[in-house]
């Protein structure tokens, strides 16, 4: 959050019905999170720039639109509703579709954070692993290695398994962003970058290529940063599953 | 309030509470998360994580600690499965240092310290075993057993006995005792480790001056920035950093002089990068190879080995000659600027383009960019320092630095990245030979005075052997015994042939290690100490932030922290230094170093300080030297340099460039990285890096295996085409001791420093059957 500046106006806002004073520049979900409410997030991080992709902070200003608090900026008089049917019901759709087709073993793998995005679901009362979309047949989802239920192996998308550190699940990526921002913005190490269109959009590293063959120094920011299953700790426990680490997005520790 | 009706107050209102090993997690998405409630949360803390999830307390606690690695010092979260005695993983933690970055080593490197070959039991060298020398025929030379080369414990083991810790210290204290009385204190010397604690370095050159009765006491700083501090102390007065490396995001430019930064100090590099990607701050690399930081530079002059002193005084020479200087800065805060302006006068970038392989017009521009910047920063690394002229490497960078105000502001200033992550503590605690503590001479009578009464007992007033001359005197016979906690010279010294027949020639060796070096296969007795996880002290880092290192393991069967058998050893030798704990090493410490003054770890915190620190509530002094200089005169002190070629020049017989360093997954001397399970993965072997065209001449294939030789030894090993180096340069990591770079390299000694001529020595390159 921007340092204060003298001579600078605060701005005064209200969230659930709470009143707050932030820095002109803070975005809502700074300003939720000093009165100590957390808001569910994927794609964000506070160590990264917000980019508001994966909608799931979503709050009611009183406009018709929800808005993302990552990257909406607090206003002056603005009253901020944080929690609605109708926000409850958009957050449970959201994460029902993003785990429509997340491949059930990803959220064992050991990670340096959490599986967020399952945890969130559990919040949520997603019942995920049953609701997984099953293809036009209805049979069982495909598995990792068959083709099954009309989708391809791996659910179309690949494993990479060629870096020594880090498991790549692409069938689990949520492309919220934040390995690209934590390997290109903090660690400066630019391996980290999009490709393909439409479904088939990946993460790729380098030019596209396996992770293990690519530029990569293995500094591990992507695993750290990554939300889901989809960048996992290689030859590590990590956490048991009553401990997680350090990244438990949306949760706050004690 | 009891737990069950704070529970079912928390689920009424939809605030969910569970329990993460030692830690409770709260999603309240609603913000009905009262004040009141909070402060029950806080008050039940302990019941809620007996009562929640129905379980049993998880046995994987966090410890916050440091990295053990480089003199970035990152803030690293440890996960440790206590039932196991074993870290589980690492996450970096939120410090100035490093914002929770880490690098490979730090994130994924801790794994060695419980690795099964860890020294568990005092040992003492077989009677049948002397006269002593090498003891793995990979050592002598005579076979390669086989790949991978770490001691072969098979080989090595056998020809040393299991003892007891009375029996080993005993034997160790009374043969040092029997030298020191029949040759004199002279004839003892210790190495200490820049990967030991401020604590467990104080210690150690307490007990080399107070019981060995010597000044013979150094470590590898010697090998890494000697050069630099000795430029420094000379023209500042002072050899720590002037600022630390995260003030880059408020410097226009920034110079990076002989570092490859984003392999040596990975996450120091992220600040950089990130300060020129933000558009802020300019970059400027100055390096032989075209390492990954020319890759974002706005300049980068790819210069010829050896030839730093032609750059920068032609930089200054172009300074001058366009009013680039500042002169308010000159006058008021420095001395001898006219003889530096004479030496420079003959340096113009155009005899330096032909002696640097650099444009001229590219010296040009880059020397505006650096002069015009309102705040620059100097980043230097062992390109500058390991060299025969290293001192006067350094000199030139600061007398650039002083000609353009460029110190005592934000955003500007000195920065020599310092290797080990305890480089720096471990000079300031005075394992040097020339100074006491923070840097106090040895030499000085009201010095000397205040540390016989502190210590109680007479000193040394003679200055000590640095670590290449305690050799040279091992050799010779002149050294008799050593002590060495946690040195692998015959890995790290130069031209290890010569370390060979040294350390064969000792006397007694006692080595303290966590495992079997190559040093130790002449160790007369083995003494198994704690890795950085088992035990707590200080570390010092490149900022001069003083960080606790916490305990997260416990040691394996007979192992003891470094502190404790320094301790014990003294004893032994008739100097009692009795310690309750390390923090009370550290306050006997910090009461001597008026730099540490005020330090206690109970401030030190999670974040540690910067010494010096006056006011311990504050982080301590980021930028020094804002008005004065320590210098005698208060003023920064200019001195110039003339260019000197290396020792020993490419020639018919020897006609390629030989540069050492590190590699990103390494350390060192491979006793800790090579035995991580990530690291070693990635980087199994050795390989050289040459310019492409020159492997083509030679007829080699990527990968094909070459014989390196120098006029001391020759290696061989795989070697990579890389268009990153200059024709004419091989480049080859000294971790590696079945392919020792150090092998190769020249003993040749800068005269000021002291340091050895790492970054340049004649090879000739071969193909090999
Ligand atoms: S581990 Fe590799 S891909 Fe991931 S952030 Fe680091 S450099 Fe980038
Ligand atoms: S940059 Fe240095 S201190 Fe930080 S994790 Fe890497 S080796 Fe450790
Ligand atoms: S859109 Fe705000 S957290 Fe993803």
């Amino acid at each position: 959050m921007a340092t204060r500046r003298s001579g600078e106006q605060m701005i005064s806002l209200s969230i659930d019905g709470r009143a707050v004073q932030v820095l002109p520049g803070a975005t809502i979900w700074e300003a939720a999170r000093l009165l100590g409410i957390g808001l569910p997030v994927l794609c964000h991080d506070p160590r990264l720039e917000p980019v508001g992709v994966c909608r799931l902070c979503l709050v009611e200003v009183g406009e018709p639109k929800l808005t993302a608090a990552c990257v909406r900026g607090a206003e002056d008089g603005m009253e901020v509703r944080t929690s609605s049917e109708r926000l409850e019901a958009c957050r449970r759709g959201l994460v029902e579709l993003l785990l429509s087709d997340y491949p059930v073993d990803a959220s064992d793998r050991p990670k340096t954070g959490s599986d967020a995005l399952v945890e969130l679901a559990a919040e949520l009362g997603v019942d995920w692993p049953a609701r997984r979309w099953s293809g036009e047949t209805g049979e069982a989802p495909g598995s990792r290695t068959e083709p099954a239920g009309g989708i391809p192996a791996g659910d179309g998308r690949a494993l990479d398994g060629t870096s020594k550190v880090i498991f790549v699940d692409h069938q689990a990526c949520i492309l919220c962003d934040r390995c690209i921002r934590g390997c290109d913005d903090l660690q400066v190490n630019e391996v980290m970058g999009r490709t393909g269109k439409g479904y088939q959009t990946s993460i790729a590293f380098d030019l596209d290529v396996p992770m293990g063959e690519s530029t990569c120094v293995s500094c591990g920011e992507c695993e750290k940063v990554c939300p889901t299953g989809a960048l996992s700790l290689v030859g590590w426990e990590g956490p048991p599953n009553d401990a997680a680490g350090s990244g438990d997005v949306g949760w706050e520790v004690l | 309030m009891t737990t069950t009706t704070l529970l079912g107050e928390l689920k009424k209102r939809g605030v969910k509470v569970r329990r993460r090993g030692e830690r409770l997690l709260l999603s309240d998405l609603h913000g009905a998360l009262t004040p009141e409630l909070r402060a029950a949360i806080d008050a039940h803390r302990e019941e809620l994580l007996a009562t929640l999830d129905g379980g049993e307390r998880s046995t994987v606690r966090s410890v916050d600690s440091v990295c053990p690695y480089c003199g970035v010092g990152c803030a690293i979260r440890y996960f440790v499965d206590e039932a196991e005695n074993r870290i589980r993983y690492a996450d970096g933690r939120e410090s100035p240092v490093n914002h929770e970055r880490l690098c490979v080593k730090g994130r994924f490197g801790f794994d060695y310290t419980s690795h099964p070959q860890r020294l568990q039991t005092p040992l003492i060298r077989k009677e049948s075993s002397y006269p002593k020398g090498p003891l793995s025929t990979e050592v002598r030379g005579e076979r390669r057993r086989r790949s991978g080369g770490l001691v072969d414990y098979e080989e090595v083991l056998p020809h040393f006995r299991e003892a007891t810790w009375e029996e080993a210290l005993d034997l160790a204290a009374t043969r040092l005792v029997e030298i020191r009385d029949r040759d004199g204190s002279g004839a003892l010397a210790g190495f200490g480790s820049a990967k030991c604690s401020n604590e467990e370095a104080y210690l150690f050159q307490k007990l080399v001056r107070a019981a060995f009765g010597t000044n013979n006491v150094d470590h590898c700083t010697r090998l890494c920035h000697a050069s630099s501090v000795a430029a420094l102390l000379e023209t500042i007065g002072s050899g720590a950093v002037t600022t630390v490396f995260g003030d880059v995001q408020t410097a226009d430019v920034a110079l990076i002089a002989g570092s490859n930064t984003t392999g040596n100090h990975p996450v120091a590099a992220t600040f950089i990068k990130q300060a020129r990607k933000s558009g802020r701050t300019k970059l400027i690399v100055v390096e032989p190879r075209r390492i990954e930081m020319a890759d974002h530079a706005d300049y980068f002059l790819q210069i010829n080995p050896g030839t730093d002193v032609v750059l920068y005084n032609s930089w200054m020479h172009v300074l001058i000659e366009e009013g680039l200087i500042d002169e308010a800065y000159i006058a008021d805060r420095t001395e001898g600027f006219e003889e530096l302006k004479a030496v420079v006068e003959s340096y113009s970038p155009e005899v330096a383009a032909g002696i640097c392989g650099v444009e001229s017009g590219l010296i040009r521009e880059a020397a505006r960019t650096f002069g015009r910047a309102e705040r620059a920063m100097i980043f230097w690394g062992m390109g500058i320092s390991q060299h025969t002229h290293g001192t006067d490497n350094a000199r030139c960078l600061i007398s650039l630095a002083l000609m353009t105000g460029n110190i005592g502001r934000e955003g500007t200033g000195l920065h020599p990245l310092r290797g080990q992550n305890n480089v720096q503590g471990a000079s300031d605690a005075g394992v040097i030979p020339m100074v006491y503590p923070d840097y106090q001479s040895v030499a000085d009578p009201a010095v000397r005075e205040k540390f016989e009464q502190a210590w109680g007992v007479e000193l040394d007033p003679k200055p000590g052997l640095t670590v290449v001359e305690i050799m040279g005197g091992a050799l010779d016979g002149v050294i008799k015994g050593m002590y060495m906690m946690g040195e692998n010279p015959f890995l790290s010294d130069p031209n290890v042939n010569k370390v060979r027949k040294a350390l064969s020639n000792l006397e007694f060796l006692v080595v303290q290690d966590i495992f079997l070096t190559e040093t130790a296969e002449f160790a007369d007795v083995i003494l198994p100490a704690t890795s950085f996880f088992e035990k707590s002290g200080t570390y010092t880092n490149s900022d001069r932030r003083v960080q606790v290192g916490r305990k997260a393991l416990q040691p394996p069967g007979g192992a003891r922290t470094d502190w404790e058998i320094t301790c014990e050893i003294g004893a032994r030798m008739g100097y009692p230094m009795e310690y309750g704990s390390p923090e009370e090493v550290f306050s006997e410490f910090t009461a001597l170093a008026p730099s540490y003054a005020g330090l206690t770890y109970d401030n030190l915190g999670l974040t540690g300080k910067l010494w010096p620190c006056p006011d311990p509530s504050e982080d301590g002094t980021q930028v020094l030297f804002g008005d004065r200089f320590p210098t005698a005169s208060g003023r920064g002190k200019f001195v110039p340099a003339e260019f000197a070629p290396a020792k020993e020049l490419p020639d018919k017989e020897y006609p390629f460039v030989l540069n050492t360093g590190r590699r990103l997954e390494h350390w060192h001397t491979g006793t800790m990285t090579r035995r991580s399970r990530a690291l070693h993965a990635i980087r199994p072997g050795p390989v050289a890096d040459m310019h492409p065209a020159d492997l083509e001449a030679l007829g080699v294939e990527d990968g094909g295996i070459v014989e390196v030789a120098s006029r001391r030894g020759s290696i061989v090993l795989p070697a990579v085409p890389s268009d990153r180096m200059l024709r004419g340069a091989v480049f080859i990591p000294f971790h590696f001791r079945e392919a020792a770079a150090n092998l190769l390299t020249i003993d040749e000694l800068d005269p000021v420093g002291k340091i050895p001529e790492y970054k340049f020595c004649a090879v000739r390159v071969s193909p090999a059957s």
